[in-house]
């Protein structure tokens, strides 16, 4: 037995320790750094040389690296690293994603910018405010909403073709980064509900389980809530989750027309 | 980028408070909650009150004259044109630019930040198509309409 193992190693067939020295593959990652305590200083960029042969393939990886060996007090949020939560929501190279769920691009002569999320008002550093973003998704009820108890008493059934016109609609995680890279978000946010929080409304919308869609429909019979939403379709194109909140729009838009 | 207030040093803030037109000086502007945050911060946001005509019949409006203007705009190419045809075309083509601009003020000169301004972009708008309305009247009148025109300067 020890000779065969002996004659592993002079084939050079030997297992080596998966951290033995390599060569450094230094990439640079400039974040957005702003800090409420001192209001005085500007927001600026701040650039971090992180070693990619160290560090795991995710930029959330890289961001934990960071905040544990450069800069402790780099700060965004994050939770789940599994894309489930919405959590690490932010601007990296120009998209909206989720850093769990972006791979940080291998070529290291390229630096990597990572901002908040656009057009959102800054909490600290990468931690934009949603509190105006949870208020709208507050506004549509997203609870079902009946008049009669079910049949049964316990529960509230739906048939498999119902329980199917749901599907791509509840994936939904509210990280964000659809509404806010639509345009039309940016310039109206206060008024224009965004595709996010729209998708949700329309979610509800055909819920056949759900009875209030008199009320559901007349909030967004106005201008603003519904109708700033121009087909940019920036929100299917930068969605983590791989749904598409233009389309929800779209059938809104064409149930409250036959309406 | 200026909501992340980055490049924005205090000299440039100085001088672009000096340098801005003065037509944009002379505007006052209606001061925003900190954070749009109306109400506390567990109060659902409150929609405007619900209005069909500028709601789904305006959309469906639209929509409708969008797609009307297709015949109206291929019939001279196959069988030459007539005044009601090109007075049609013309009619929805000013109403399709017309709800284009109007999209334009209500997205870039919201009420809820310029007030008085919005109305008054408005009332420009509706003047401006009105009179442009007149125009096409009187191009029908004296000059045999639009598709008359287009098609002298295509031979011109």
């Amino acid at each position: 037995m020890f000779k065969a193992i002996t004659r592993l190693n002079t084939l050079g067939l030997r297992r080596t320790l998966a951290t033995s020295a390599q060569e450094q593959r230094l990439k640079t990652f400039q974040i957005y750094r702003w800090n409420p305590d001192t209001p005085e200083i500007q927001p600026k960029m701040e650039s971090y040389q992180i070693d990619l042969n160290q560090c795991g393939p995710m930029v959330l990886d890289a961001l934990l690296k960071v905040k544990n060996e450069h800069d402790a007090s780099l700060t965004f949020r994050r939770s789940c690293r599994e894309g489930i939560c919405g959590s690490c929501a932010m601007n990296i190279g120009g998209t909206n994603t989720l850093a769990c769920l972006c791979k940080i691009d291998q070529d290291a002569s390229k630096d990597l910018k990572i901002y908040p999320l656009p057009h959102m008002f800054v909490v600290k550093d990468l931690v934009p405010d949603l509190t105006h973003f949870y208020k709208q998704y507050k506004s549509i009820q997203p609870y079902l909403q009946r008049d009669t108890l079910p049949t049964d008493g316990r529960e509230n059934l739906q048939s498999i073709e119902d329980r199917a016109k749901l599907d791509g609609l509840y994936e939904c995680i509210l990280c964000a980064c659809c509404s806010t890279s639509c345009p039309s978000y940016w310039w109206n946010q206060q008024e224009y509900l965004g595709p996010a929080v729209l998708m949700q409304a329309y979610r509800w919308l055909i819920d056949s389980r759900d009875e209030a869609t008199k009320i559901r429909k007349e909030m967004l019979q106005n201008s603003m809530s519904l109708y700033r939403c121009h087909t940019i379709m920036n929100c299917a194109k930068t969605c983590p989750k791989g749904l598409n909140p233009g389309r929800a729009i779209a059938e809104i838009k064409k149930q409250l027309a036959f309406d | 980028m200026s909501r992340l207030g980055l490049g924005m040093s205090k000299t440039a803030l100085k001088s672009s408070a000096v340098y801005r037109p003065t037509l944009v000086r002379g505007i006052k502007t209606i001061p925003q909650p900190p954070g749009y945050i109306v109400g506390t911060v567990n109060d659902a946001y409150v929609p405007p009150k619900p209005n069909k005509t500028h709601g789904s019949l305006h959309w469906a409006r639209e929509k409708v004259v969008t797609v009307a203007m297709i015949p109206f705009i291929g019939y001279p190419f196959l069988a030459g044109t007539t005044t009601f045809v090109d007075a049609s075309m013309s009619g929805l083509l000013l109403y399709h630019c017309y709800v284009g601009f109007q999209s334009c003020i209500i997205d870039y000169i919201p009420k809820r930040v310029y007030g008085a301004y919005h109305n008054y972009a408005m009332y420009l708008l509706t003047f401006g198509s009105g009179v442009a309305a007149y125009g096409i009247y009187e191009l029908e009148k004296k000059e045999g309409g639009v598709t008359t025109i287009i098609s002298k300067l295509w031979k011109a």
